[in-house]
């Protein structure tokens, strides 16, 4: 547990550059400034690492670098998504809080291998408090004369910025990102082109999840078969869970990839007070819920819970006992998409809203018996039909839900109350 | 070139192009709300979702770039299934209130729905309804009606050149709306209306007045400016409704101006002259038209042909008359032996006049990679040659202006302010660096010259780009240097290789020079003819106050007991009353056939998309009745066609003009530029209510510096020549620059 | 409009973007004019912002509706963002929500009288492992509870 983006977690000041260095921090990079790595090096050992993208997709990160055209001529830039948004996910928080010279080592490096000399991490707005953590480690990187133009006479340059966002969760979304980082709404573009083509600012661009970054300058310390050894086939390193919702101890855990759900749930104390587990939301609420006896089946790797019918995505695990009725949490949920959509594309501005809307007459108790069937119509005809993904997002859970709990529905409508709660 | 496979058929694409172009040229329907030929793909209505053999999710054909060997299916399940879905989503938060909407009959929407719609809605939740809200005088808004394609916020941030509309709030929220008060004030902004694909824009001075199966729609041309818009005039029991933007790659593209676009309800307006109108005894009585035109003719024969004075009879006509118009009044007055014939009525000094060609083409315009504008505020005045300026400068040209005043562009330009005696100077300051980097020995006129560091620049932007054009605007027309300084743009032009746009002859004043509209060598320009003892005018479509520079002669010669006056119009007018002895009723714009030379001397002709109302009559027809009065031979014209196809036959006529350049400066203490707003160009315009009450149109304003104001005692709350004062440091010194909705004030200039 | 301190602040974001890209700053540049200005963003101040970064006045107005972290409407002195999604949801948020609503005498979305406290129900702050949980200012509160609410609650001034 806990050794690589929380290795240092429970030292003192864990988040200050002494600390950082004195666990190895920033030797990669010292590395590079000393013109020991090529890029080739780099993206090799990510590859072989089997780091894939922590933000939600699970892309493979070396790859991803290998796409930026490095050579272009021009500016590039590399970008940290640090919007954490998705319900259940609250780790890159807590990355930037403890060990934010891991995030900015991981983005140097990268910016080393793409040629990106700008980068920015793209923090929520509401993360103040991290936020003041990584621009107080900024200054130190900057200080030591770790980041800037031609940093200790190398070829090497990284200059490094924070941005702020100020509310809206489409902001994660990698190119709702970048516009909103050139001062625009966050909607996202259609693709192509992809951002390593045109990013931010029409300029070729990479962007990662915070933990994926923050993952880089260990895994390039011990190699990427270290990482790749500590999880599973197609599943390397360990993994940041957000363990929240019904369980006696709620936090976040790095362990390694396929730990089994049970003991997953182990650490987090449990189900709290005893209570049945009665479903779990295994990657952040956009991904399919599955029920308790799936999830007790389940490791937790991608294709761990794949198998099982959902999606690890961000690692938010949402875990409910057998007190909470599904319809009022689906409800939610749908909310969230409802009040987050963007509003750009048909689809979603309409759609979400009509989702929520007809839960939310069924939870006033003016449900209908043709109203499962219209849920699921409606998700179906967002689904994969929308710019980018929150459209699925917001579809996902509706027929997880209805196909796993349709019982609760049905009896929602048929009674105008809970079947849980009465 | 590729080949990819549409429904089963093998068709040819282009790298790089978007399915649904292949789809438009093939002429396989694809639905679209978002997508628009002029502008940025945006992909988000996601109606026009296609089935890509080997994509997991169906693709926007808007913006899936084609591969070769693609195969695409556009109508089947999977297709129609995804196109079917949005068109639920879409319906289900629209009004359908069709059968009030005024984009009924022509609603994308609708159309599409009929195809894709399924009868019952399932949708039961309530409709988002948007509470009316006002955006200005021409446009309407309903936007409860809008499916947020944002057509209208594209076309603003890249066509109109300033983001007007933007859509606020998120999600379902999201509204398409203005954010100043004072609404949307492009001058280009008409063009929503087109581009918005439901009733959610329409236009204002239409609305509620008819469904658009009920009108006729005429391919027409606008003649308020060089461009000669391509337009569709809708019309109804008569009248014109409405005016729909044509396409035309080579002079419009697909937009047109708000003065275009506006101008036709000037028609309607009660000041239309309806009858023909004779003076006698000093009152004004209606008659038919024959005695109206015998009359004409006896006050003719009595005051010029029985005394064989033909020389005290001049022709004037104003430049937004028709080429036919033109032909026949000037054969008219040669017939009868009359050389005195001009359209050059806004001209102070005619030994002065700007000779400058126009050699470029509006398409080519965004190709060019400099521009220097003089004298011009050509994004008001000439808003479709400035789109494609526009066009130029956000591909990387460079536009420099040389003004008396900072205008506000919708693109970036360097701006040279220079008070007005100042512009030939500097002009020849670019000349002489040119000259000298050429081998060429300085000339002797540019001995004195000391090229100032703008100068400099202007010459090296000349001469560091390929493709330049030089443009002179309607502001120097009547500077005390202003032959000198087309003579310098000529210059200029022949060592810089560069190309000239004149722009400071407007509406068809090409047409009138195509005929021969001025007087050769015996005869008198319309100075002249105000200066002598005249016996007899006609007069086509003249506006004293608004189209003579010399009005206070105008009026003097015209208004003298002794001249006959023939005047044809389309509007009354106190002062043409005063003066005229008949008035004949003509047709305006859209009421008759005829033909615009645009500023690519193409001859652009037009028919008549409605009558001409009450007693007026199109002026080629009043024109060769009056001719056959007169017994004069050559008029046995059945239409316009057989006019213009006698001024085809006939040679442009080639004007020797004095090529010399003399810089001495003008000694008036303070220059005063009066030009007319953009919407008071000519008598249609001023007539236009809707186009009046625009930003725009209420342009009323004489600018001048601080320093300026204190010499001449002036401050914010005077009017200068009647004309509200507007201090402001974006002027050049020692000059007033007015841009006026009134008429010029008499005497004054 | 702007006041020289605003400037300052907004100078040192436009820093971070590239020459040209001044209007990146403007999601910094409308917090701190909301912050000057009662916490509330009117007509006036975004058109300020939009003119000093030199954008047109809708583009900055799209900014300042499109995210959740500005005010069109009078707050309190005191925003408490309530987070209700379904971590905190589940850990009983509903509740709380109705005892500081009762508590404070106002419906989220309200000021109090002396116009020191609003409530708003937001979604998820990323803080799920310590839900329930709110943020007043730039701090987050977790792991609330009864007590622990009026303890805060009776602390701001
Ligand atoms: C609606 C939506 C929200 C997202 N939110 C986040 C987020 O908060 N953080 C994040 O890292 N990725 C988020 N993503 C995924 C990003 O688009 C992107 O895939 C990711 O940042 C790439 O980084 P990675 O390859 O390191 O995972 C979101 C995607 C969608 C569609
Ligand atoms: S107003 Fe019309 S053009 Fe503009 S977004 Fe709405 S539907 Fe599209
Ligand atoms: S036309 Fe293609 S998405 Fe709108």
């Amino acid at each position: 547990m806990n050794e690589v983006c929380f290795k240092n977690i429970d030292k003192d000041q864990c988040w200050s550059l002494t600390t950082y260095e004195a666990s190895g921090g920033y030797s990669v990079w010292r590395k590079i400034l000393k013109g020991e790595y090529t890029p080739e090096q780099i993206i090799n050992e990510l590859k072989t690492s089997g780091l894939r993208g922590r933000g939600g997709a699970g892309f493979p990160t070396g790859l991803k670098w290998s796409f930026m055209p490095r050579n272009a001529e021009g500016q590039k830039y590399i970008v940290c998504n640090s919007d954490e948004g998705e319900p259940g996910t609250c780790k890159d928080r807590d990355i930037l809080r403890f060990n934010p010279h891991a995030v900015i080592e991981g983005m140097a490096i990268g910016s080393f291998v793409m040629d990106a000399t700008v980068g920015y991490n793209y923090i929520r707005g509401e993360f103040i408090e991290p936020f003041d953590r990584f621009e107080g480690a900024l200054k130190e990187a900057y200080e030591t004369g770790l980041l800037g133009k031609n940093i200790n006479g190398s070829e090497v340059s990284f200059d490094l910025y924070a941005h702020l966002g100020a509310g809206a969760y489409i902001c994660g979304e990698e190119t709702a990102l970048l516009e909103s980082i050139e001062g625009k709404k966050g909607q996202p573009r259609f693709k192509p082109p992809f951002p390593a083509n045109v990013g931010l600012f029409g300029k070729p661009t990479t962007i990662n999840n915070t933990e994926s970054f923050a993952s880089v300058p260990d895994i390039m310390a011990h190699g990427g078969q270290w990482f790749a050894d500590l999880g599973v086939e197609n599943s390397g390193g360990t993994k940041l869970f957000s363990v929240s919702g019904h369980v006696a101890n709620p936090a976040n855990f790095e362990v390694s990839m396929g730990m089994p759900f049970k003991d997953l749930l182990e650490l987090a104390g449990g189900m709290r007070h005893g209570a049945k587990l009665k479903a779990v939301i295994p990657g952040g609420s956009s991904t399919p819920v599955l029920t308790a006896e799936v999830a007790m089946n389940m490791t937790m790797d991608y294709d761990g819970i794949d198998k099982a019918g959902s999606m690890l995505g961000a690692g938010s695990v949402i875990v409910m006992d057998d007190s909470t009725c599904m319809v009022e949490a689906l409800t939610r949920l749908a909310h969230f998409y409802y009040d987050e959509s963007c509003g750009q594309c048909t689809p979603c501005r309409e759609g979400t809203g009509w989702l929520y809307r007809v839960l939310k007459r069924i939870m006033d108790g003016k449900g209908k018996a043709e109203d499962i069937d219209l849920l699921m119509g409606v998700q179906e005809k967002i689904m994969g039909n929308t710019i980018c993904a929150l459209g699925d997002a917001a579809a996902m859970p509706v027929e997880s839900f209805l196909r796993n709990f349709r019982d609760e529905f049905e009896y929602y409508i048929e009674h105008g109350k809970s079947m849980v709660k009465g | 070139m590729l080949e990819i496979e549409i429904d089963g058929q093998l068709v040819n694409a282009e790298p790089g192009e978007m399915v649904i172009a292949v789809t438009d040229r093939e002429g396989i329907s694809v639905p679209r709300f978002c997508y628009h030929k002029k502008l940025s793909i945006s992909a988000s209505c996601r109606m026009c979702l296609v089935d890509v053999e080997g994509a997991p999710k169906p693709q926007p054909a808007c913006s899936t770039p084609v591969a070769d060997g693609m195969k695409i299916h556009t109508q089947n399940d999977k297709a129609k299934a995804s196109q079917k879905a949005v068109m639920e989503f879409l319906l289900i938060n629209h009004p359908l209130d069709c059968p009030i909407c005024d984009q009924g009959g022509e609603c994308e929407l609708q159309d599409v729905a009929v195809d894709y719609g399924s009868d019952v809605s399932r949708f039961s939740e309530g409709k988002r309804i948007i509470a009316p809200s006002d955006i200005g005088p021409l446009i309407q808004t309903d936007m409860t009606r809008c499916i947020h394609c944002t057509r209208c916020v594209r076309f603003g941030s890249e066509i109109a050149g300033i983001m007007e509309m933007g859509g606020t709030g998120r999600g379902e929220d999201l509204k398409i709306e203005p954010f100043l008060k004072e609404g949307i004030t492009s001058e280009l902004s008409g063009n929503m209306i087109d581009v918005c694909p439901v009733g959610a824009l329409t236009s204002k001075p239409f609305r509620y007045e008819l469904r658009s199966w009920q009108m006729n729609s005429i391919n027409s041309i606008a003649r308020h400016d060089l461009v000669g818009s391509n337009l569709y005039a809708q019309t109804y029991k008569g009248n014109v409704k409405r005016l729909a933007s044509g396409d035309n790659d080579a002079v419009n593209e697909t937009w047109i101006s708000d003065r275009d676009r506006f101008s036709y309800e000037g028609l309607t307006h009660d000041n239309r002259l309806l009858a023909p109108q004779i003076k006698v005894a000093g009152q004004w009585k209606e008659v038919e038209w024959d005695v109206a035109l015998d009359f004409a003719v006896k006050g003719l024969k009595n005051n010029i042909l029985n005394s064989r004075n033909v020389q005290k009879l001049g022709g004037l006509a104003s430049a937004t008359a028709t080429t036919e118009e033109l032909h026949l009044l000037q054969k008219l007055l040669r017939e009868m032996g009359c050389e005195n014939l001009d359209y050059r009525l806004n001209i102070k000094d005619l030994d002065n006049a700007i000779h400058l060609q126009s050699n470029i083409k509006l398409a080519d315009l965004e190709h060019i990679d400099q521009a220097i504008v003089i004298g011009s505020n050509i994004r008001l005045e000439q808003p479709m040659i400035n789109h494609r300026l526009r066009k130029a400068q956000l591909a990387g040209a460079g536009i420099t202006t040389l003004n008396v005043k900072e205008f506000d562009f919708n693109y970036k330009t360097n701006d040279i302010i220079v008070a007005p005696n100042e512009i030939a100077n500097t002009l020849a300051g670019v000349l002489r660096v040119l000259v000298e980097k050429s081998a060429e020995e300085v000339p002797a006129y540019l001995l004195a010259v000391t090229p100032c560091a703008q100068a400099i620049d202007i010459a090296s932007s000349l001469l560091n780009s390929d493709k330049t054009v030089l443009i002179l605007g309607e502001h120097v027309v009547n500077n005390a240097q202003a032959a000198s300084i087309a003579n310098l743009i000529t210059e200029i032009a022949k060592l810089s290789n560069s190309l000239t746009l004149n722009l400071t002859v407007t509406a068809n004043a090409l047409g009138a020079q195509r005929v021969n509209f001025v007087p050769n060598s015996t005869g008198m320009n319309v100075n002249e003819m105000l200066a002598a003892e005249m016996r007899a005018f006609v007069l086509l479509d003249v506006y004293p106050e608004y189209d003579f520079h010399h009005l206070d002669e105008a009026l003097n010669t015209l208004l003298n007991n002794d001249v006959f006056v023939i005047s044809l119009n389309g509007f009354k007018n106190d002062l043409v009353a005063q003066y005229s002895d008949v008035m004949l009723p003509m047709a305006a714009m859209y009421e008759t056939s005829g033909t615009h030379v645009n500023i690519n001397h193409e001859m652009q002709s037009f028919s008549a998309a409605v009558g001409a109302p009450g007693e007026s009559k199109p002026a080629w027809k009043i024109l060769k009745v009056l001719a056959d009065l007169l017994e004069l031979p050559g008029f046995h014209y059945e239409n316009s066609t057989q006019v213009l196809s006698e001024v085809a036959h006939q040679m442009t006529p080639v004007h020797e003009y004095d090529t010399a350049i003399n810089l001495d400066k003008s000694t008036v203490e303070v220059e005063t530029i009066w030009t007319h707003s953009p919407y008071h160009t000519d008598a249609l315009l001023r007539h236009a209510t809707s186009l009046r009450a625009s930003k725009i149109g209420q342009i009323n304003t004489a600018s001048i510096n601080a320093a300026t104001a204190k010499s001449l005692s002036l401050s914010d709350s005077d009017t200068y020549l009647g004309v509200p004062v507007d201090i402001t440091e974006t002027m050049a010194d020692q000059c007033v620059f007015i841009s006026s909705n009134q008429a010029t004030n008499t005497g004054a200039l | 409009m702007i006041s020289d301190n605003a400037k300052k602040q907004i100078d040192s974001w436009i820093e971070k973007y590239p020459e040209g890209k001044q209007s990146s700053a403007v999601m910094e540049a409308l917090k701190i004019i909301q912050k000057e200005n009662n916490n509330q963003l009117t007509h006036d101040s975004i058109q300020a912002v939009a003119d000093y970064l030199d954008m047109p006045g809708i583009a900055a107005a799209e900014v300042a509706t499109f995210y959740e972290n500005y005010n069109h409407q009078p707050v309190g002195k005191h925003i408490i963002r309530f987070c209700h999604n379904i971590s905190c949801m589940l850990n009983g948020a509903d509740d709380l929500i109705s005892h500081l609503e009762t508590k404070l005498g106002v419906k989220t979305g309200e000021v109090t009288d002396d116009g020191l406290i609003s409530v708003k129900k937001v979604e998820c702050l990323g803080a799920c492992v310590g839900a329930p949980m709110f943020q007043i200012g730039d701090q987050y509160y977790e792991n609330l509870t009864i007590d622990k609410i009026d303890k805060i609650v009776d602390g701001l001034k």
